[in-house]
């Protein structure tokens, strides 16, 4: 009897633990109007379906530099004299609140846009908020990366935490009730480890942790990205490349409209115009961007490391140095060129060997999997169609995650985070 | 033998056939776990060897910059300004003004500067763009309050600028060597000669007597840089990159030609 007993718990216990699904909302029902990934991706959300955000002037903000990594005053060139130290913003409430941390994603600087509106949504709530770069950004890498190579996630979120440190000391005086912790992309993916680190070292012991659109296998992602910018593109000849097209596209867009006018609508409306790109076009285009943060990471950590790769060790540079040539080096070099020629070689020097699986197994979210499982105060906000995903990754989400994962059908990558609905969502489970 | 080539040639027919379709209008197929596959969508060359990227984008770094070594110096000392002088005067102006004296302090100068995009407007033989301007600058000279308010944009006739360096290029001047001017940021011979012009034009023409006050009166000017500095939105080292220089000469070629042409 008891024995059966027993039985029925476990089998209980397992139907419990499998009805834990994930939140999958219904396309219908959640009203994204952009269908297609790529333009999602480009454009975002169309300004009146955005949540109302205070204005800049309205936010009590500043920006402070940390000295991260003293030594690098002097072992980096002239030029590199704004990024000695590491900037960062925090946008203070006058009042004791909770505190909220936002990591960027890839190549991305503490003010890139979706750090900048994630910003405000929060600090609406009445957040402490305090903007991080990614650890793969250009500022990041010269002021407070000890090995200047990011790619291995568990590194690159010491770095983080220590930064994460550093802010909390500078604002001691700041009334903080509780931490939380948040990032994109990327961003995500160090939020993800930021968080399984300060399960021992305590600093924050933050309440909650919100994941939005990490990579889950940083190898498909990477591969993924690469990839985009081997789209067959038409209209590209042996007299229009690439950006001539897109820019004649833009030229007579706006002749078209009859004046310039840059605004939130531009990309939403151009897409909608006559002009509109093909998705082959949009996925070059955000290849391309993904191909210069290669490119910028690529050459920094030769520089910094003085791998001579890209730049050779010895080669003199001052303000009025052209680093034209080393562009031109560096942009050969994708997200897989830089992984093989510079992650990998000082991975394996400094951890005795180990394959490329080994390696992807370490820096993905595979490593927390069990963490993941066990720790109710993470959750994850992805899209069925986001480009950094790889066939198989949203079901690990799912077995991981369970009911903290929310599956959204539309978005791209990061594309509806500024939609409302996603946005109520966020400071929902913050909230709760 | 002959029958393998024949299916040979008859499958590489078949993938020939198959590739030339956009796969744009494909139904989309979800996978177990409910993912969409986006790069599906996608037509990809077979050989994933093309090196479009790296054509367009060492193509874009040939802008014509002889004075390169010069122009980096200056860039760095323009970076030092505005992170030292500029920016802090700017937030401190931010800081003792109520945000609609701000707002009515750039319509005033952005009407002064209305007559500059006139002439141009009528260098260039825009007729339509020169009569939105004349609408413009009687709308907002006259019940705007000598432009402290902007009622022309609120109408339908927003501000379209034009300056004599976009006149030279439409009519067909090329920009010459590009120029990072001390304070006033990226340039070129072409636009700098242009932004002469504007300025001497501006001053004899001295519309509302402005130009003859504020040479008495150097707070005017420094009020108008002020504004000039809090309107534009750049900041150095937002693009985040080792290669800012080089990203910003071409952002900033490009965009001038899109406005001449435009």
């Amino acid at each position: 009897m008891l024995r059966s007993l027993r039985c029925a718990a476990l089998l209980g216990s397992l139907f419990l633990s499998a009805s834990a699904l994930a939140v999958d909302i219904d396309q219908a029902s959640y009203g994204f109007p952009l269908t297609n990934p790529f333009e999602a991706t480009i454009a975002t959300t169309p300004p009146d379906l955005r949540p109302s955000l205070p204005s800049d002037d309205e936010i009590n903000q500043s920006d402070y530099t940390l000295n991260m990594r003293p030594e690098r005053e002097f072992s980096l060139p002239d030029n590199f004299w704004a990024v000695k130290k590491l900037t960062y913003r925090i946008a203070k409430q006058d009042r004791a609140a909770p505190l909220i941390f936002l990591i960027s994603g890839t190549g991305a600087r503490f003010d890139s846009s979706i750090n900048e509106y994630l910003k405000k949504l929060y600090y609406q709530a009445g957040y402490h908020v305090v903007q991080l770069s990614s650890p793969t950004s250009f500022d990041f890498m010269s002021a407070a990366s000890r090995f200047a190579t990011p790619g291995i996630t568990q590194e690159d979120a010491e770095d983080m935490y220590r930064v994460m440190q550093a802010v909390r000391a500078q604002n001691a005086s700041l009334p903080v009730t509780d931490f939380y912790l948040s990032g994109y992309s990327l961003g995500a993916l160090d939020a993800a480890f930021v968080s399984k680190l300060d399960e021992t070292r305590r600093s924050f012991n933050f309440k909650k942790v919100l994941l939005l659109n990490p990579p889950v296998n940083l190898y498909t992602s990477i591969t993924n990205l690469d990839k985009l910018v081997q789209t067959e593109v038409k209209g590209i000849n042996n007299t229009t490349t690439f950006y001539e097209l897109v820019l004649n596209k833009l030229t007579r867009y706006f002749q078209q409209k009859g004046y310039i006018d840059l605004n939130d609508a531009l990309l939403y409306d151009f897409q909608n115009s006559k002009q509109h790109l093909t998705n082959e076009q949009m996925a070059m285009l955000i290849g391309t961007t993904f191909r210069f943060s290669a490119a910028d990471i690529a050459f920094t950590s030769d520089l910094i490391n003085r791998r001579g790769l890209i730049i050779p060790p010895k080669y003199p540079i001052t303000e009025g140095t052209s680093l034209t040539p080393f562009l031109k080096r560096a942009l050969q070099c994708d997200f897989d060129c830089y992984l093989t020629e510079q992650v990998i070689p000082m991975w394996r020097a400094r951890s005795d060997g180990g394959s490329l699986l080994q390696l992807v197994d370490q820096v993905s979210l595979y490593a927390l999997k069990d963490y993941l499982h066990t720790s109710p105060k993470i959750a994850v906000m992805h899209n069925a169609d986001d480009v950094i995903l790889g066939p198989g990754d949203l079901g690990f989400l799912r077995q991981t995650f369970g009911d903290r994962l929310t599956v959204y059908p539309l978005g791209g990558h990061c594309g509806n985070l500024n939609y409302r609905v996603n946005a109520d969502a966020m400071l929902e489970f913050f909230r709760g | 033998m002959a029958k393998y080539l024949l299916l040979l040639a008859a499958l590489m027919c078949a993938s020939v056939a198959n590739a030339d379709n956009s796969k744009a209008h494909a139904p989309t197929v979800v996978g177990a776990d409910g993912f969409k596959e986006p790069l599906s969508k996608l037509k990809f060359n077979p050989g994933l060897d093309q090196r479009e990227f790296e054509r367009s984008s060492l193509t874009a770094l040939n802008v014509y910059d002889p004075l390169e070594s010069w122009n980096r110096r200056v860039y760095h000392f323009n970076y030092r300004f505005d992170q030292w002088v500029f920016l802090p005067v700017v937030d401190g102006y931010r800081y003792v003004t109520p945000s609609f004296l701000r707002t009515g302090v750039s319509n005033f100068f952005n009407n002064l500067g209305d007559v500059p995009n006139l002439l141009n407007s009528l260098l260039q033989l825009k007729g339509h763009r020169s009569l939105e301007t004349t609408g413009r600058l009687l709308l907002n000279t006259t019940i705007g309050v000598a432009g402290l308010w902007d009622p022309a944009t609120a109408m339908g006739l927003p501000r379209q600028s034009e300056d004599f360096g976009q006149t030279l290029g439409f009519y067909g001047v090329p920009g010459g060597a590009y120029l990072v001017l001390p304070i006033l940021g990226p340039s070129n011979l072409r636009d700098t000669s242009g932004l002469v012009v504007d300025y001497s034009a501006e001053s004899q023409i001295n519309f509302l007597n402005v130009s003859e006050v504020s040479s008495n009166h150097p707070e005017i000017w420094a009020l108008r840089v002020v504004d000039k500095r809090y309107q534009t939105s750049f900041r150095y080292g937002q693009l985040n990159s080792p290669f800012e220089y080089e990203k910003v000469r071409y952002i900033y070629t490009e965009s001038r030609k899109l406005q001449i042409a435009e």
